[in-house]
Parts: structure tokens; C-alpha cells; sequence
């Protein structure tokens, strides 16, 4: 590559121009979904309707909102940049899913011991601690299967 | 926009496929292919890499001429 020492310097480690277009604008779009999700959440509520507990409603949508993201900026090929596709992207989607399996490790123990000392909690932190790390496992699972199809494509 | 068919024949003269140019530019394939088929207006930065690569001026491969003026 020699012949082309002259071009100008671009960051090779990082999305391309196009990738960093296209991740701008499901960004953007996500986050005005999950602007107005919150919005009806809250005005349904407001409505006497209750469709899941305080934390858990937001929580889900959140978690809807993040996949979404997630999914798309992956279907539209700007999740990795064009240096890091030719490398393997299974260091980080291992450290995603390790940090993810220690904290569902440690809620699974505390709800472990909720249930033991048979007392009534309102807290519902655990199990949202819980669900999220099962849901991210899942996540880092698809997005590790899903980059190394199109790494070999 | 339309497909930019000079783009893909200079790569083309070049023997070079998408993947190769993208990785001489710093692009993925996919956004060599976008440009090809007029999907993606490049930066000013990323064309002129193209025309380096290909050995070609700005001109001869992004420059849409005006069909009346050539009349």
C-alpha cells in the first residue's frame, strides 16, 4: 500500500462515514420512539391503566428501545467499522456477556435470599437486574452470530 | 441519484473489486457498493482517496455533466 501512503489519514479504527451516518439517524429515530413510548406509558397510566408496576414498565420499554437499536444498527452493517471486521469482535461480545452473567449470578442470589427469609418486598430491583441480564446474555449472543456471518460473507 | 457507472468501470479497469478498494480507502465494501449504485453521497475526503487509488481526477469519475451544455 505504498502507492497510496499520500491519502489523507482516515480513522481506520472507527465506523466509516456512512456507518457513522447510519447510526446517527437509528439513534436519533430510537430515541424518539422511546421519547414518545414513555410519553403513552405515562399517559395511559395517567388513564388508570396499568399494564406493568412503575419501574417495570419503563424498564421494558427501555429494554424494547436498546434492541431495537441494537437490531438495526446491526441489520444496516454499522455496528463495526472496517478495520474491526476483519478481526474478531469475540473479545467484546465476551466481556458483554461475562459482566452480564455476573449480574445475573448476584441477582440470583439475592433473590435467592429474598425468598428464603419469606419476607414481602416491594423492591422489584432484583428481578429487573435479573430479566436485563438474561436479555443481554441473549443480545451478545445473536450480535457474536450475527457479526461473524457477515465477517465471513 | 443514479448508479455511478464510471466509478465501478475505472475500478473495474483497475482489476480491483469492491473489498479491495474499500480496504485501500478505509471503508467497508458495503459502502463502496452504495456509492456505486448512488445509494451514498461520499465526503469530499472519501472521493478524493477513490480518485487516488484509482488514478483518476475528481472529474473523470464524480462529475455529472450537464446534458444540455454538452448539446
Amino acid at each position: 500500500m505504498k502507492s497510496f501512503g499520500k491519502l489523507m489519514k482516515m480513522q481506520r479504527n472507527e465506523l466509516d462515514e456512512m456507518q457513522l451516518q447510519t447510526r446517527n439517524r437509528i439513534g436519533n429515530q430510537t430515541f424518539m420512539l422511546l421519547f414518545y413510548l414513555l410519553l403513552i406509558s405515562i399517559g395511559i397510566y395517567g388513564f388508570g391503566f396499568r399494564w406493568l408496576d412503575y419501574p417495570l414498565n419503563v424498564f421494558v420499554i427501555m429494554l424494547f428501545c436498546m434492541s431495537y437499536y441494537l437490531i438495526r444498527i446491526i441489520w444496516n452493517n454499522a455496528y463495526i467499522g472496517p478495520v474491526s471486521e476483519n478481526q474478531s469482535v469475540g473479545r467484546k461480545v465476551t466481556y458483554v456477556a461475562a459482566i452480564a452473567g455476573i449480574a445475573l449470578v448476584i441477582a440470583a442470589v439475592y433473590i435467592q435470599s429474598l425468598t428464603t427469609k419469606t419476607a414481602a418486598t416491594e423492591d422489584s430491583g432484583a428481578i429487573i437486574l435479573f430479566v436485563f441480564s438474561m436479555v443481554l446474555i441473549i443480545v451478545a449472543v445473536l450480535v457474536g452470530i450475527i457479526a461473524k456471518r457477515q465477517n465471513s460473507e | 441519484m443514479g448508479k455511478n457507472l464510471r466509478l465501478k468501470s475505472a475500478r473495474a479497469a483497475r482489476d480491483m473489486s469492491q473489498k479491495q478498494l474499500a480496504d485501500a480507502v478505509g471503508v467497508t465494501r458495503q459502502t463502496v457498493n452504495a456509492i456505486e449504485n448512488g445509494n451514498y453521497n461520499p465526503s469530499i475526503n472519501l472521493c478524493i482517496n477513490i480518485c487516488k487509488v484509482l488514478g483518476k481526477t475528481l472529474d473523470e469519475i464524480f462529475w455529472e455533466a450537464d446534458e444540455d451544455a454538452e448539446k
